[in-house]
């Protein structure tokens, strides 16, 4: 029997070919980021229907943070469900979970992979949906705040969330299943996701410690449910 | 003593427990104080939503539904506990425990909201308010709701028992997230943020109303967990044996 | 690395029960080193949950199993390192090229040299010239000679095989027999499958199992193929009720 030869691997690189992987699928076949930025695209249209009657007088930067949250959350639920079908088809999960290599760094590459694609959709809807809603106005708060809180919310999101289409991707009726898990768990998050936003573009007086205090909240939401998942995904990409 | 034995002896004390708080409550407890109220044009409060109720009758209610409250949450951590001697054991009965422990939780939570909406409308004139307690609860009964669909939706045994372990911890752990944060995170200009709480602490006469009924209210949920958790182990075994015959 | 005497297969009553399923029950058997065993049974009767236990996908519910000595869940990680999977899935991406593929799994398994390697294992299953194409656009045989090569990369000290003659057309089945028979002294062969014909042929060890059961295990030399045959119609026929 040939010894094999094998410089051994290490999980970093294993991780960074999971994620290179995902990343040139995606690039070729621009699956995922044409359909979530479609659905994008097509949340800021109703979003027009719903804000049709309500008059110039109306100030939309007041719901402007929930606004976005809300088209954010559609959109990654649409994403992170398709990202886990592809490992499901031709059942190439089995022959990842089949090598040497530790489930939590499969957790991290998919999650990590999530976390950019939904960073891509939310670069582009942003100056879009200013451009569409918030001609005009000005920023109440300071600019760069804005980033920095779609950032720690899509940490929250892509991380969690990824465990949960893991579960979903399993079942009969798998995007509905995500919702109903999904947005009961994501509540908390979002609330100081779209707190921090909301100071940051009202800019209302008081408004920096209202962010940061916001920013603490949404990142201790992220500590502690990352770290819960990490520790439950082995659990469930075995099953 | 046998679980069966103890189960009654629980069932009596909770019976007891549940009447001498529901006494107290009405007819020993010092009525409350004016809480704090709300700051936008309901504030009738004062004037005709109080006259009409002497008694403030309706913060009655407050010595069922935060019990209830406290023993759904106390209830489901046995959700997360069972689903993590699951994962740990991969034994069945831990699945079952977990999710009759859920089912309790349900009861409880589907109590704590309705208890809860009758207060914000005895006391308030309003069907709904989204306060932090009341919201959490909502919250907490869709994901008590969604471990019940995701069971739903899961074929394979094995399968079901794993997600449904996962995501009650999950749940679990968000709940009081979910209480902290909204408590915290104010909610913006336009809405008011309706504390349903107790200024100061409780007098003597109010806390042993509020302690026993909350004692209670845990015991009559371990009464309906035991019993549950007997029908279901047998049924197991009943399972168990066609199972056999079969061979 | 094998040591001389350490058997490929040591299954000691390895069962597997979630409430009142029992998917395998005090499964027995010893297969030494480079055998070829062969698993029959109905539907239901264990075999994948048996594959599944002794490739580390499952944890069993009680009893061993060891492959050339490792544990199937104390030592599963190293253990990983040392079997292969080929199965009726292709086990494949299909948005990737044959040559990203076999690379991708390459760096999975920590492979030395993997350029060289992927290179080598293409050429032997005849695909060199179509490593640029993404696998969506293979034939079925072309995957499964592409699913051999993944299988092959880390050179495996077991591979097995979750029925992986079904859906191939004839010229597909020869294309498979001739690889198998070419690395057939390297390796240990485990084969779940239906075809019984097939089945006996390559194996030299024959095991069925029934309702996670062992009914039945044999070296090839004591089969006599027709008895064995009506042997298995019986059971099956029994078995899947």
């Amino acid at each position: 029997m040939a010894a094999p030869a094998r410089t051994g691997s290490s999980s970093w690189r294993q991780f960074a070919a999971i994620l290179r992987k995902d990343i040139i699928m995606e690039l070729r076949t621009f699956e995922m980021l044409t359909s979530m930025g479609l659905y994008t695209m097509l949340t800021l249209v109703i979003y027009q229907i719903a804000l049709s009657q309500s008059g110039s007088g109306f100030d939309v930067r007041l719901i402007a943070a929930g606004l976005l949250w809300l088209a954010f959350v559609f959109t990654s639920m649409l994403g992170l469900n398709r990202s886990l079908v592809h490992e499901k088809d031709q059942g190439c999960l089995e022959a990842l979970l089949l090598s040497p290599v530790d489930r939590p760094v499969i957790f991290l590459a998919k999650a990590v992979g999530n976390l950019v694609f939904l960073l891509i959709v939310e670069t582009i809807t942003m100056p879009l949906f200013f451009v569409m809603f918030l001609s005009g106005r000005t920023l109440g708060g300071a600019w760069w705040m804005i980033p920095l809180a779609l950032l720690v919310g899509s940490i929250g999101i892509a991380g969690v969330g990824t465990l949960l289409a893991t579960i979903s991707v399993n079942t009969r009726g798998r995007d509905f299943i995500l919702s109903v898990l999904f947005i009961p768990v994501m509540y908390p998050l979002l609330l100081a996701a779209v707190g921090a936003t909301s100071a940051a573009i009202l800019g209302n007086p008081g408004f920096v410690e209202e962010f940061w205090r916001d920013m603490a909240l949404a990142g201790g939401y992220d500590a502690i449910m990352l770290l819960a998942a990490y520790g439950l995904y082995e659990f469930v990409i075995g099953a | 003593m046998d679980r069966k034995k103890l189960t009654y002896i629980v069932l009596a004390v909770a019976c007891v427990a549940t009447t001498v708080g529901f006494l107290l409550a009405f007819f020993v407890a010092a009525p409350a104080q004016m809480l704090r109220t709300l700051d936008s044009g309901k504030g009738a409060i004062m004037g005709s939503g109080f006259v009409s109720h002497p008694i403030d009758f309706g913060q009655k209610i407050f010595y069922f539904h935060v019990p209830v409250a406290i023993a759904s949450f106390t209830i489901f951590f046995f959700t997360a506990f069972y689903g993590v001697r699951f994962l740990m054991t991969r034994d069945r009965k831990y699945d079952t425990k977990s999710r009759i422990a859920t089912e309790v939780t349900l009861i409880f939570v589907v109590l704590t909201m309705i208890t809860g909406d009758l207060w914000t409308r005895w006391s308030w004139g309003v069907w709904w308010t989204w306060e932090p307690r009341l919201t959490t609860y909502f919250i907490m009964m869709l994901l008590v709701i969604g471990y019940f669909v995701l069971r739903a939706s899961v074929e394979d045994e094995e399968k079901r028992a794993v997600y449904a372990a996962a995501f009650g911890i999950i749940a679990f752990l968000d709940a009081p997230l979910s209480f902290a944060i909204t408590r915290i995170v104010p909610a913006g200009s336009e809405v008011h943020p309706v504390v349903i709480g107790v200024p100061g602490g409780l007098e003597g006469s109010q806390l042993a109303a509020f302690l026993i009924s909350m004692f209670g209210m845990i015991a009559f949920g371990y009464v309906i967990y035991q019993l549950r958790y007997r029908e279901e182990r047998a049924k197991e075994r009943l399972e168990v044996l066609k199972a056999a015959l079969e061979d | 690395m094998t040591l001389v005497g350490t058997p490929a297969l040591e299954v000691e009553d390895l069962t597997r029960i979630f409430g009142p399923r029992k998917a395998l029950d005090g499964v027995s058997f010893v297969v030494p080193t480079g055998a070829f065993l062969s698993i029959f049974g109905p539907n239901g009767a264990g075999k994948t949950t048996l594959l599944r236990t002794l490739t580390t996908l499952q944890n069993p519910s009680s009893g061993t199993a060891r492959v050339f000595g490792l544990d199937v869940v104390k030592d599963a990680v190293e253990l990983r390192s040392r079997i292969g999977l080929i199965s009726h899935n292709a086990l494949l991406y299909p948005d990737l090229s044959a040559e990203e593929n076999l690379l991708f799994f390459a760096e999975m398994y920590g492979i030395a040299d993997p350029a060289d390697r992927v290179k080598e294992l293409l050429d032997s299953v005849e695909l060199l010239h179509r490593r640029f194409d993404l696998v969506r656009t293979f034939s079925r045989g072309m995957l499964q000679r592409l699913s051999i090569a993944r299988a092959l990369l880390h050179r495996p000290d077991v591979l097995f095989l979750d029925e992986p003659y079904s859906g191939l057309d004839p010229h597909a089945m020869d294309i498979l027999d001739n690889l198998i028979a070419q690395v057939r002294t390297q390796h240990t062969f485990v084969m779940v499958s239906h075809d019984l014909v097939k089945g006996l042929e390559l194996c030299s060890h024959a095991l069925i199992l029934a309702k996670g059961k062992v009914v039945r295990f044999d070296e090839k030399e004591s089969i006599d193929g027709e008895t064995f045959a009506a042997e298995y119609r019986g059971i099956v026929g029994l078995g899947v009720a």
